[in-house]
């Protein structure tokens, strides 16, 4: 990994502070940090403008303001820089990447955010409950049901109200669901970066077969609605608990079955060996969450850490590697889409029959706060509801947001064609970065 | 040993036999199908009760924008069901409009891209969506809906498109991009709208920061509703504009 064209060593990152990379209590200040967003947004903004700054003491919180700089400019013979997006068929989505080059290698990689804010936490304000969550959950598609779910326990939590036992195992069933669909894509997304054609194709079908599994048993294919009060159709009858469960047994044994192709193929193996490597310290410091943490021997997972009703009755093994590089982080999806599977299991198992769960305690009075486990990682949604019960002010904040200067960091001193299966291991999405 | 091959012999055809048939019921869940007024409601109380429940302003005591529907399911509660005629689409946004909440009537081909006969080329381009459009979208692509079977094919660059496929809801850094990209579609070219949000601004029209509708940023010669669009709903989208809607597929199935 040498020729760099004469460049001084870059920074590691921001080393020597404390590890305060996950707040264990739940006083992480995200209302108070809502005007710190903002300067964040601006900040976010001058990435693009001045180049070359990234995150430094990424702390979200509301002492520690995410204050942005990547170290010193890449500057050297023949370096420049290269424009990508923000519509480009490689990453489904609208967003933008400058990639710092004197051409095979990528000196420096900076995502380009602000692209599709819609505008959704400001017009939030004034809206009840659960007009907002049919906001909050078309925020990010593929995650709808994390960050609904976290939303809705965060506004219980600021309301007082209690949750009935079967709405809690509605809100973890989605989740999982959903998590082994994300999981199932990003395999496939590899797949198709190392041209593996046929187990792209085949990836992309299982995928397809838990959307429908959701279309079928919950009238929605992306579970819109499905998590809310008067939702589409969301009662599962014992009939229909014993075919999901059946037919998720199935598709369990068809992914074993290609995960072994995967793993006995050199191509793909090889092209995520090593690949967009994370250290541990890197990831702790900055402040990586969900599969990237885990990928670097970080055994971290807010369904454990701080389990939200069902989950606290739940038997969920841990899945975590210790390399940080791509195919730890795609292990550790693999062994998560193998949880989940267990996981919907139980819960299919155990269906409740009546019950409720308190509330979780409010931060202040009105006011909750609620973290789930995104597919992407750990979700926080802050809520201050007013005297009527609707919202006053909401907040939240993303795995992507957490982890889009670690994915910088991991393609320093990467090469051209392995843009892609960094990017895709990560998971990131703007969407859930602009919100 | 198993291998690729084996593997992918043993699934067997997966492929959907639309449009030589109707879809299938895993192809077609509950909310793919635009909401009507139950046969046993009355129309004017209906209507009028279902007005202040729909978040969207779909509902009026006048009918029904499909347009503007984003499958909530708060108006089922009102005397409405999801069972209008599957994958619809309008080549205006006032096609959209039921009046009096009964169902759609089917579109005729718009084919405007008639001349380009069997073959056609997307180019998806993401306004400010919640990924759920792209990702429904690109499943075209997967064995279930094998969209090549009809040669429907993705491209990476506008400049090699027929069509540009816009979802999401157009925000303010994207107007740009997205005007040059369909400047950059050489001629004949079409533009597809799918999903509440590129239609009419879907959940989050009149945030700040975004412009709905698209049709004022580019002109748009079909528009599919959805929140998200099925990808049959897509599919059937594409082959209209094609001109090609109910008719069987020429290419091998």
């Amino acid at each position: 990994m040498s020729g760099t064209g004469g460049l001084p060593p870059r920074p590691e990152g921001a080393h020597g502070r404390s590890l305060s990379y996950l707040p264990a209590d739940r006083s992480f200040a995200l209302l108070t940090d809502y005007d710190t967003r903002r300067t964040v947004r601006a900040t976010f903004g001058e990435l693009s403008e001045q180049h070359l700054r990234a995150a430094r003491n990424w702390q979200p919180s509301a002492s520690a303001p995410w204050t942005l700089d990547m170290g010193e400019e890449v500057e050297g013979y023949g370096t420049f820089r290269f424009p990508y997006g923000p519509f480009s068929m490689g990453v489904p989505e609208a967003g933008t990447f400058e990639l710092v080059t004197y051409g095979e290698r990528l000196l420096e990689v900076l995502p380009g955010f602000g692209q599709k804010p819609r505008g959704i936490l400001a017009s939030l304000p004034g809206l009840r409950v659960e007009e907002a969550a049919l906001r909050v959950e078309r925020m990010v598609g593929p995650y709808s049901t994390a960050h609904v779910a976290a939303f809705l326990f965060a506004a219980e939590a600021a309301a007082g109200t209690s949750l009935s036992a079967e709405e809690a195992q509605v809100r973890a069933l989605g989740q999982e669901l959903q998590r082994v669909y994300n999981h199932l894509h990003v395999l496939a997304r590899l797949a198709e970066a190392a041209s593996q054609n046929v187990g792209q194709a085949q990836t992309h079908a299982l995928a397809e077969e838990v959307l429908r599994l959701a279309g079928r048993h919950f009238g929605h294919r992306w579970l819109f609605g499905s998590l809310l009060p008067g939702g589409p159709r969301r009662r599962l009858d014992r009939v229909q608990r014993t075919e999901l469960d059946r037919s998720l047994a199935q598709l369990g044994s068809r992914f074993e079955a290609l995960w072994e192709l995967f793993q006995g193929s050199r191509t793909f193996v090889d092209r995520l060996q090593g690949t967009g490597r994370v250290g541990r310290s890197q990831a702790i410091s900055w402040g990586a969450v969900g599969p990237v943490l885990r990928a670097c021997g970080v055994p971290w997972d807010d369904r454990l850490r701080d389990p939200l009703p069902p989950y606290h009755d739940l038997f969920l093994p841990l899945a975590h590697q210790s390399e940080g590089d791509a195919l730890a982080r795609t292990v550790v999806r693999v062994e998560e889409v193998r949880s989940s599977l267990l996981l919907l299991e139980q819960l299919l198992d155990r269906w409740p029959n009546g019950g409720t769960f308190d509330p979780l305690l409010p931060v202040s009075p009105r006011r909750g706060l609620a973290r789930t486990e995104a597919p992407s990682g750990d979700l926080v949604w802050d809520v201050l509801l007013t005297e009527d019960g609707r919202v006053r002010q909401a907040a939240f904040r993303s795995a992507s947001q957490a982890n889009w200067p670690l994915f910088a960091l991991a393609c320093r001193q990467s090469v051209f064609t392995d843009f892609h299966f960094t990017l895709e291991s990560f998971g990131l999405s703007f969407a859930e970065t602009d919100g | 040993m198993p291998s690729w091959i084996g593997q992918a012999i043993k699934r067997g055809i997966l492929t959907s036999r639309f449009p030589r048939g109707p879809g299938s019921e895993d192809e077609l869940p509950e909310t793919s199908r635009p909401p009507v007024l139950s046969p046993t409601s009355d129309p004017l109380p209906t209507l009028t009760r279902a007005t202040g429940d729909c978040p969207t302003g779909a509902i009026d005591p006048d009918g029904l924008h499909h347009g503007k529907c984003v499958r909530c399911a708060r108006c089922t509660r009102k005397g409405f069901v999801f069972a209008g005629p599957a994958h619809p689409c309008a080549d205006s946004r006032e096609g959209l409009y039921a009046p009096g909440g009964g169902p759609l009537p089917e579109h005729r081909n718009a084919s405007p891209l008639a001349p380009l006969g069997r073959s056609l080329q997307l180019f998806l381009v993401d306004a400010g969506s919640c990924l759920a459009c792209n990702l429904e979208v690109l499943a075209l692509a997967n064995p279930y809906y094998d969209s090549s079977r009809l040669g429907i094919t993705f491209v990476n660059s506008p400049h090699h498109a027929d069509v540009l496929v816009v979802v999401g809801i157009p925000t303010d850094p994207l107007l740009g991009p997205l005007r040059r990209a369909y400047e950059a579609l050489p001629g004949p070219k079409a533009v597809l709208a799918v999903g509440a949000c590129a239609l009419e601004g879907g959940i989050f029209r009149g945030n700040p920061g975004t412009r709905a509708p698209l049709s004022d940023t580019v002109p748009v010669d079909l528009f599919v509703p959805g929140c998200p669009p099925t990808p049959l709903d897509i599919l059937q989208g594409v082959l209209t504009l094609a001109g090609r809607a109910n008719r069987l597929p020429e290419v091998h199935p």
